[in-house]
């Protein structure tokens, strides 16, 4: 059985020009001890996917407008109250986010934060949970451990602070970790030791990780499974291997042609035109399809298409078409 | 031959390090942002800068336009020592950020015709308008974008707009720093195009500087790479890539995530950059380099190869690396 299984999930941004519909009718599993992607373009709804599954809306006018959250013996966590739901976080799923310092109190050393939270859900004396402080640094690889516990946030560089954000999530043992962005703001040698981090721990602890990135490099180097979104909605699943090497839906396609490493010098990237729909009103039919070089008149009508089985098992795309031409040629 | 030349380009900032510092009543120490930098743009290329956060790749941009000086060293523009902006604006900037650098209240043909009236005093209306329109035209947006305000556009369309700015004086350089890292790749694939046919088709001489390294190895024709304020390995584009010689290149290029060859084996390089405070006195890369030895403890130069480019590692010039 899954860990995670979140079915047609839909969350709703309420603001002066209408209702966005970040998250319209998403669907992805996520088994024990694997790491899923998530990418696509910003504003896709990849952040909001995410925070609807902790509810952590940070004040923002959000809330879940359908579909299920389902975690494994913990039951529905999209229909639940803050005060179960707070039992949730940090215990059973964890959330990891890409500015390390607004996850941190600047005025207080780290060591007691990352105490603070063992104290929040495990009776411990404060020399204990002091000393699992300690350790957990120690398992985040942060070197000279005993100097950083008295330090501030502000005296970390970038790549520090991030791992005592991933040994705050470590601390409760959870069973899934939520990491958005987790290395964005991070340069690409300390990208490079955090992600080696995050794999080294889901090895040693069997913990999910969901990482949530717009690199598919990142994603390639760690990730088991991923699903690709745009404009709300997942329209790529499958294994890393599987959507990154033989892409089946266009706009992921079209994603891999722009990067710069997949072209020779002498030709001209391939971007994709135009930009993505807004959420308030998107198009009828398949969202791509304004942008899309294969749309025909039926893929700009009704329903967006559901994800189908594209060949391989468990290789999804939500595409019309049944032979997808290559974008290249 | 050179356009735009940096000799021994120095800048050195004053900070307080903090609440110790201040509390200590301690004066403020030296940050050398930009250490012993000769660096020479050849016309008609496309040089790219390429380093961690913090090296100094923006700070030298600055310099070498003219919006900063140097505390040492100088610049050399077509012949001459630069001292401030170039009056004719044939050295132009492009920054990171489109939507800080247009101001958001005027509506875009306005600020570029405030640009072009600011460079040809002498124009009518309807030829800075039709300039405008010229300048719309070569960065591939549609005429109508004249009538419209910054929050209107797009991130990509707002960055074209500061490229048709930055070309308003008709730039023999165009300095772009970090000109595609706020953009998703399928919409920064639009903007490095645009500047690769600006180059090609215009000879527009452009400096990119970028933290991305595949964007690096494709748009640029040389490549600089700088570590802690010193270029470290100067190449072109191809051979750097091939075969780095610097070990902070190596480690550089090692860290980048590919799309289709994951877990490339190999050491991650170790620790972080150290803040720009510490006192090193030779190779600076020396505390995170897994080739380090105690020769490595005196300074380095950046010395040329018979193989060609030039790297600052004696190891790498003696040949000695692994
Ligand atoms: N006005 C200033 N006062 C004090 N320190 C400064 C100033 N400007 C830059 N610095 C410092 O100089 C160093 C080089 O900064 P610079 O902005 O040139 O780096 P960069 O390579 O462009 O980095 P990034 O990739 O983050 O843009 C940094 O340590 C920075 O904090
Ligand atoms: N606090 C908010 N208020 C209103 N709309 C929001 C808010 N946060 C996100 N959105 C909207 O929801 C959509 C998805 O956003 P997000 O999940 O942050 O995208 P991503 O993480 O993929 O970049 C976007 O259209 C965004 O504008
Ligand atoms: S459904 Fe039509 S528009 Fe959408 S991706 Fe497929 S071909 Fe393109
Ligand atoms: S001089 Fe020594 S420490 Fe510096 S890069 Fe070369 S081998 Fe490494
Ligand atoms: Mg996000
Ligand atoms: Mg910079």
């Amino acid at each position: 059985m899954s860990l995670l299984s979140i079915r047609d999930l839909r969350t709703e941004f309420s603001g002066p020009a209408g209702i966005a519909r970040a998250v319209d009718g998403v669907s992805f599993d996520v088994e024990p001890g694997e790491i899923f992607g998530i990418v696509g373009e910003s504003g896709c709804g990849k952040s909001a996917t995410c925070r609807s599954i902790l509810h952590l809306f940070g004040g923002a006018p959000a809330r879940i407008a359908g579909g299920q959250i389902l975690l494994e013996g913990t039951g529905d966590i999209a229909r639940m109250t803050e005060r179960d739901l707070s039992r949730v976080r940090g215990r059973e799923v964890a959330f990891i986010f890409q500015d390390p310092l607004t996850a941190l109190n600047p005025t207080m050393r780290i060591g007691k934060q990352i105490a603070e939270v063992i104290r929040c859900h495990r009776k411990v004396s404060k020399t204990e949970a002091r000393a699992a402080a300690l350790d957990l640094l120690r398992e985040v690889q942060v070197t000279s451990p005993e100097r950083r516990l008295d330090a501030y946030p502000h005296e970390l560089s970038g790549g520090l602070r991030q791992r005592v954000v991933i040994a705050m999530a470590l601390a409760l043992r959870p069973r899934l970790i939520i990491a958005d962005e987790p290395t964005t703001a991070l340069d690409v040698t300390v990208q490079d030791q955090i992600l080696r981090l995050l794999r080294e721990r889901r090895d040693s602890t069997g913990t999910s990780i969901i990482l949530v990135t717009h690199d598919l490099g990142v994603v390639s180097q760690i990730c088991d499974r991923m699903a690709v979104m745009y404009a709300g909605r997942v329209v790529e699943t499958g294994s890393v291997r599987q959507v990154l090497d033989t892409p089946s839906h266009p706009y992921t396609r079209a994603l891999l042609a722009a990067l710069p490493g997949q072209t020779g010098r002498e030709r001209d990237l391939t971007p994709i035109e135009g930009s993505p729909p807004g959420l308030i009103s998107p198009p009828p039919g398949c969202r791509f399809a304004p942008r899309c070089r294969f749309a025909r008149p039926e893929c700009a009508v009704g329903q967006p298409p559901a994800l189908h089985p594209r060949g391989e098992t468990a290789h999804l795309d939500a595409c019309i078409l049944t032979e997808v031409p290559d974008v290249l040629a | 031959m050179s356009l735009l030349e940096f000799q021994g380009v120095e800048r050195r900032f004053p900070v307080r390090r903090g609440l110790l510092d201040a509390l200590l009543r301690r004066e403020h120490v030296w940050l050398h942002a930009v250490r012993g930098v000769d660096l020479a743009v050849r016309p008609g290329e496309i040089l790219g800068i390429v380093g961690e956060s913090g090296c100094g790749k923006s700070t030298l941009a600055r310099i070498g336009i003219g919006l900063q000086p140097a505390d040492a060293g100088a610049v050399i523009f077509d012949g001459a020592p630069l001292n401030g902006p170039d009056p004719k604006g044939r050295l132009q900037m492009v920054f990171q950020d489109p939507y800080s650098s247009l101001n958001p209240r005027m509506t875009i043909g306005a600020q570029l015709e405030e640009v072009v009236a600011h460079y040809r005093p002498g124009l009518t209306r309807a030829e800075r308008q039709g300039r405008v329109a010229r300048m719309l035209d070569e960065v591939g947006l549609v005429q109508e974008t004249a009538q419209k305000f910054p929050h209107a556009l797009s991130g990509g369309q707002r960055q074209r707009v500061s490229i048709a700015r930055a070309l308003c004086p008709d730039p023999q350089v165009l300095i772009a720093d970090e000109p595609v890292s706020a953009l998703d790749a399928s919409v920064q694939a639009q903007i490095i195009n645009l500047l690769r046919r600006l180059n090609r088709e215009k000879g527009l001489t452009i400096v990119f500087i970028s933290h991305d390294m595949n964007v690096v190895r494709y748009l640029c024709d040389r490549v600089a790479v700088m570590y802690l304020g010193e270029v470290v390995e100067l190449n072109d584009s191809a051979a750097l890539f091939a075969e780095p010689r610097h070990p902070y290149t190596r480690a550089l290029i090692g860290a980048v995530p590919d799309v289709h060859h994951p877990h490339r084996e190999g050491l991650p390089v170790r620790g972080e950059i150290p803040d720009p405070f510490a006192v090193l006195q030779g190779c600076r890369f020396a505390p995170r380099c897994p080739l380090a030895e105690t020769a490595c403890h005196r300074p380095q130069s950046l010395d040329a190869l018979a193989s060609g480019g030039a790297v600052r590692c004696w190891k790498a010039v003696s040949g000695t690396l692994s």
